[in-house]
């Protein structure tokens, strides 16, 4: 198979225009391209759906409305009175993420979200935020994070470096399953797509209709992550407040 | 005055039938296989990496090739399985 055929062809990055500051390339690629798109799309969205502002809403108000109350509902559930001040932050990690996915559920858009360094990019601006987060709470009593209560002394030595651990483990996990999920879903789609070429006679129908259902399970899978990853950071920030 | 009366009850059947077919479709509602067995293994390797990741960096800092490698692994895998005792417990708890 040529490399040109390859399923992971579609998460090559081309650059649109080269650009290089201060030795660093920063280039406008076809990555920053699905972004501008994804923040465009909800930027436009919102303001246009928002903008009636009618008591009954019509049907794309209602959307938007849809989608502030679920945020809201789960930061006041996980994190109480408290999660009110980081609905904008869940907000916009939430929507930027399930549009990111659903404009690359477009055929020939491409994915960012299928690359670890963009995941990994939130899920670090996450774990900072939460971590500074437990420090301006708690001072220096946040470490007490890290020890368990009600265990017998010699055992600390052993639990404290598997806390630290499973602590400095929430962006590594948080990133790989939103990137994997993406990746595996789409490179699943590129390959039964080609099976639908290849095959003999009429019976490229039957990969077909796979893609068919299987393009039906990415979208939910995209909703998904996208609400695992909000439903994650606001578990993080009630850490951040209550600490055990 | 029948008439209207006689279709608002009709419509009070339709709504309630609809109440307990949600109901019953919120009780089925489960955990997805692929995505429950996914949750759980990023959780272990998560952990498993920071494990290595500092072991490694413990061994190029302090000159003790295998050991530091060896007992952050350790350490790094113990923490996956208190990952994944953590997310079993929120599972449990939403259930």
């Amino acid at each position: 198979m040529a490399a040109k055929d390859s399923p992971l062809k579609q998460f090559e990055i081309d650059p649109i225009s080269n650009i290089e500051l201060g030795g660093y390339n920063i280039s406008f690629t076809n990555s920053s391209l699905a972004m501008l798109i994804t923040v465009l799309v909800i930027t436009i969205f919102l303001t246009i759906t928002v903008n009636t502002r009618s008591i009954i809403p019509s049907r794309m108000q209602l959307i938007s409305e849809l989608m502030y109350n679920f945020i809201a509902q789960l930061l006041s559930d996980t994190v109480g009175d408290n999660g009110k001040k980081y609905f904008p932050f869940v907000f916009s990690l939430f929507m930027f993420v399930l549009i990111g996915n659903m404009v690359g559920m477009i055929p020939y858009q491409f994915t960012f979200t299928s690359h670890i360094i963009v995941t990994f990019a939130l899920a670090t601006v996450v774990f900072v935020g939460v971590t500074i987060l437990g420090f301006v709470n708690h001072g220096i009593k946040f470490f007490s994070f890290f020890y368990i209560p009600g265990v017998p002394f010699y055992m600390h030595p052993l639990l404290i470096p598997i806390e630290v651990i499973s602590y400095l483990s929430r962006p590594i996990s948080l990133s790989v399953r939103l990137f994997a999920n993406m990746l595996a879903g789409h490179t699943l789609l590129k390959v039964f797509a080609g099976f639908v070429v290849s095959m003999p006679f009429f019976t490229g129908v039957f990969p077909l209709a796979f893609i068919v259902a299987l393009t039906g399970l990415e979208i939910l899978i995209a909703f998904l992550q996208a609400y695992v990853f909000a439903i994650l950071t606001c578990l993080y920030i009630n850490d951040a407040y209550h600490l055990h | 005055m029948n008439y209207k009366n006689k279709n608002l009850e009709k419509l009070s059947k339709k709504l309630e039938d609809l109440d307990i077919q949600n109901e019953n479709t919120g009780k089925i509602k489960k955990e997805r296989g692929a995505s429950f067995g996914f949750k759980i293994s990023t959780e272990i390797i998560a952990a498993l990496v920071v494990g290595v990741g500092i072991g490694l960096i413990v061994d190029n800092y302090f000159n003790t090739k295998p050991f530091g490698l060896i007992i952050f692994f350790i350490f790094g895998a113990l923490a996956g399985f208190l990952n994944v005792y953590r997310v079993m417990r929120r599972i449990e708890k939403q259930r």
